[in-house]
């Protein structure tokens, strides 16, 4: 909000002037504060006033199906949250997709930034086509993907099996490790592309004189890669680094669309468990305290990622 | 600079005051459009709104069934809402409706299962007020419309699980749970399954295990209402379907099967038996249908101290507590739940009517088929009644999916299911 306002910031620093000059600079920040107002009063409501309503509901026992017994009951929600090996098991899980699927879509986006930089006929035409994965709706691409998973059915049987490679007849989403499959290519597929576009933008602002110098100096190609592309390419890979963490760690619709979170609980991930708090258990109280530590959490690793931004001074 | 800011001095307040005007119209039309909602004097005509799922034939049916009653009613108007075809989005938005103590929806279409939740919450009234005559209806429906003593719910439709075999392969609909092994066994072959079931991650498996759990004498909850989920017979029940896709009479893909994969599996005539609904008895008599004249609709097998248990599915229909028009509305869930309107449904989209006296000579003559399945209904047995089922079914469908992936043996999936179910029970 406040680099909205830069008038508003450098007045401060200003000598004082004479009075009638300051009154119409006064007038001109209250406008400046009027305009900004609708923008507050909208996040307000979108955005701080459910976060706050839902801080209060997460200190009462409120559950829809027994209307009337609303209470008070302190961090009871919390402590239960806390004891809940459910919760903890599905963290553990949530931690290891989000390792997983951010770095197979790092390195698969690397490799693609790195091919559609070049130069070549048609690159236009598979620039952009490289996004359309992006552009399908999570949920439609789940499905897709569960659909080609599918025992003899399936488009990935077909091709394992007449391309003679092991895993074919599987049945992916009956066995708690393989289910895990699915949902990981599912979302590397829908996500490699992003990733893709944010490198490919930080590639184009590497200044190429820095590469011919290097070649003038004899350095080989993986040299020049290892020391001028990928240091100059940090802030970007940072910033889809956090993006990609972010919602790989709150990761909802893949898993279910594709598994329910299934076999038994193998797949179940933290908003698969806070939705079910919400809309199965209909504990909005319990399920208000998950949603908290669920943006706790992702705050924390938020937090991580802006600290390396700044120690290294990538952040202007 | 200076001059600038003179220059925008006047402008500005215009715009805000602009802008102001906006803001204020807009707010006032909002305000307006929550605000105007009709009143309730007798003898005007008054809107009452009915949620109601279904598309296509279904949909048909109930504006074929509206008309007829807006003109018997010439006072009521009846808008439709049309609920999410998944029961699962569709209960989630009730529940926001209701949550926020709406008047509308005024009437809604409740899926067997959620009138015990819906009740508990005092969402919806009680409809003995209104004196409703039950005597031909199926009792196992009623049964899922009581709650407390209290009738909650009008049965709509029935749905029941049943099991569909191959006349052309199978004599006689098998007794037991052995035989229907042997005769699957016999009647293989061909690449041919013996039997389709949903065994998918969803509510579908867990009323497939009700049909087998009560086969062998088993029950989710005993008649106290305590989860009895690890009995032996339970264990039995459990270890027979997990057999059932170990030793190949069903293929590993069951345990990703839901009701459309069941249907695909045996209208192609692959499967030798199938646990479906009474929907797909009429696409099978199709034109084109591979299995057309070779099937047969029975109840689910038993073992010896065991019954023949078949889930019922279907739908009730419920009033809002908080609607402005009680009176009205119970005058569409009556009309609904005629006889003659239900014949009318089960004419054009095949739901079969909630209540005996539908049954008529006209109606099995047109749709042959309701003759087999009516005999499938007596011995309809709900879910468990309770404001909890939702969860507890979400334990269960746990419980199977993990012994159908091989990660827990059936006792050992009952057990764990059988102390979440009872913490679930008691409150925790």
């Amino acid at each position: 909000m406040a680099s909205e306002q830069p008038g508003a910031a450098a007045q401060g620093n200003r000598p004082p002037l004479w009075g009638r000059r300051r009154s119409v600079e006064r007038k001109r920040a209250a406008l400046g504060y009027g305009l900004v107002v609708p923008a507050l009063l909208a996040l307000g409501a979108v955005a701080l006033y459910p976060l706050l309503y839902n801080l209060v509901l997460s200190f009462q026992h409120h559950v829809l199906t027994e209307p009337g017994t609303n209470a008070v009951v302190g961090f009871a929600n919390y402590v239960a949250l806390a004891t809940d090996p459910a919760f903890l098991g599905d963290l553990v899980r949530t931690l290891g997709f989000t390792g997983v699927s951010v770095a197979v879509e790092f390195a698969a986006g690397l490799g693609l930034a790195l091919v559609v930089h070049q130069s070549f006929r048609g690159r236009g035409l598979i620039r952009a086509s490289i996004l359309i994965p992006w552009a399908v709706p999570t949920a439609v691409s789940a499905l897709l993907w569960k659909a080609f998973f599918q025992q003899q059915s399936g488009f990935v049987d077909f091709a394992l099996t007449h391309l003679g490679l092991p895993g074919s007849h599987l049945v992916w989403f009956n066995s708690p490790l393989l289910a895990w499959v699915p949902i990981i290519v599912s979302d590397v597929w829908k996500n490699t592309p992003f990733v893709a576009l944010i490198l490919l933008a930080g590639l184009q602002t590497i200044p190429r004189e820095l590469y011919e110098s290097a070649q003038c100096d004899g350095a080989r190609a993986w040299q020049s890669f290892w020391r001028i592309t990928l240091p100059l390419l940090r802030p970007a890979i940072l910033v889809a680094l956090i993006f990609r963490t972010l919602s790989a760690f709150l990761v909802f619709d893949v898993v279910y669309v594709m598994t329910g979170g299934g076999p038994g609980t193998s797949t179940e991930v933290i908003s698969y468990y806070n939705w079910y708090k919400f809309m199965v258990s209909l504990n909005f109280g319990y399920g208000a305290a998950v949603a908290l530590v669920i943006t706790l959490l992702a705050l924390a690793l938020a937090a991580v990622y802006v600290r390396i931004l700044h120690t290294r001074g990538d952040l202007t | 600079m200076f001059t600038r800011a003179q220059d925008s001095k006047p402008r500005a307040p215009r715009w805000r005051r602009l802008m102001a005007m906006v803001g204020v119209a807009a707010f006032t039309a909002t305000l307006a459009a929550c605000g105007s909602t009709p009143s309730s004097t007798g003898s005007k005509t008054v809107t009452i709104v009915f949620a109601t799922q279904g598309l296509g034939a279904e949909a048909k049916a109930t504006q074929a069934a509206i008309k007829g009653f807006e003109k018997l009613h010439p006072h009521i108007h009846v808008t439709t809402n049309t609920l999410s075809a998944s029961s699962n989005t569709a209960y989630q938005s009730l529940v926001t409706d209701f949550g926020s103590n709406a008047p509308t929806p005024d009437v809604i279409t409740a899926d067997v299962i959620w009138p015990a939740a819906f009740a508990s919450a005092g969402w919806i009234m009680p409809l003995n007020r209104f004196h409703p005559s039950l005597s031909s209806f199926f009792p196992g429906m009623v049964k899922a419309g009581q709650y407390h003593g209290q009738l909650y719910a009008m049965p709509w439709f029935i749905n029941v699980e049943g099991l569909y075999y191959r006349t052309d392969l199978v004599k006689t609909p098998p007794k037991t749970f052995t035989q229907l092994v042997k005769e699957a066994k016999s009647a293989m072959g061909h690449g041919r399954i013996g039997l389709a079931f949903e065994g998918n991650k969803y509510e579908g498996a867990v009323t497939v295990f009700q049909d087998v759990s009560g086969g062998f004498g088993g029950q989710f909850l005993n008649a106290q209402g305590k989860p009895v989920l690890n009995s032996p017979q339970n264990i039995a029940a459990l270890t027979w379907l997990d057999n059932a896709i170990k030793s190949g009479l069903s293929p590993a893909a069951v345990t990703g099967w839901e009701e459309g994969n069941v249907q695909d599996a045996f209208l192609s005539g692959k499967a030798v038996f199938a646990t479906n609904w009474p929907y797909l008895f009429p696409l099978a008599e199709q034109k084109g249908s591979a299995v057309k004249g070779k099937i047969g609709f029975a109840p689910p097998p038993a073992q010896p101290g065991g019954r023949s248990t078949a889930s019922l599915g279907g739908d009730m229909l419920v009033i809002n507590k908080n609607t402005r028009y009680p009176k009205q509305s119970w005058e569409l869930v009556n009309y609904l739940t005629s006889a003659t309107t239900m014949v009318q449904r089960a004419l054009i989209s095949g739901d079969p009517p909630a209540r005996q006296d539908a049954y008529t000579g006209s109606l099995l003559k047109q749709a042959p088929w309701f003759a087999q399945e009516e005999k499938v209904y007596v011995d309809a047995t709900p879910r468990p009644v309770t404001p909890l089922y939702p969860r507890i079914s979400a334990r269960i469908q746990t419980a199977l999916s993990a012994v159908y992936s091989g990660q827990l043996t059936p006792r050992q999936a009952l057990n764990q299911a059988q102390t979440q179910v009872q913490a679930i029970i008691s409150g925790k």
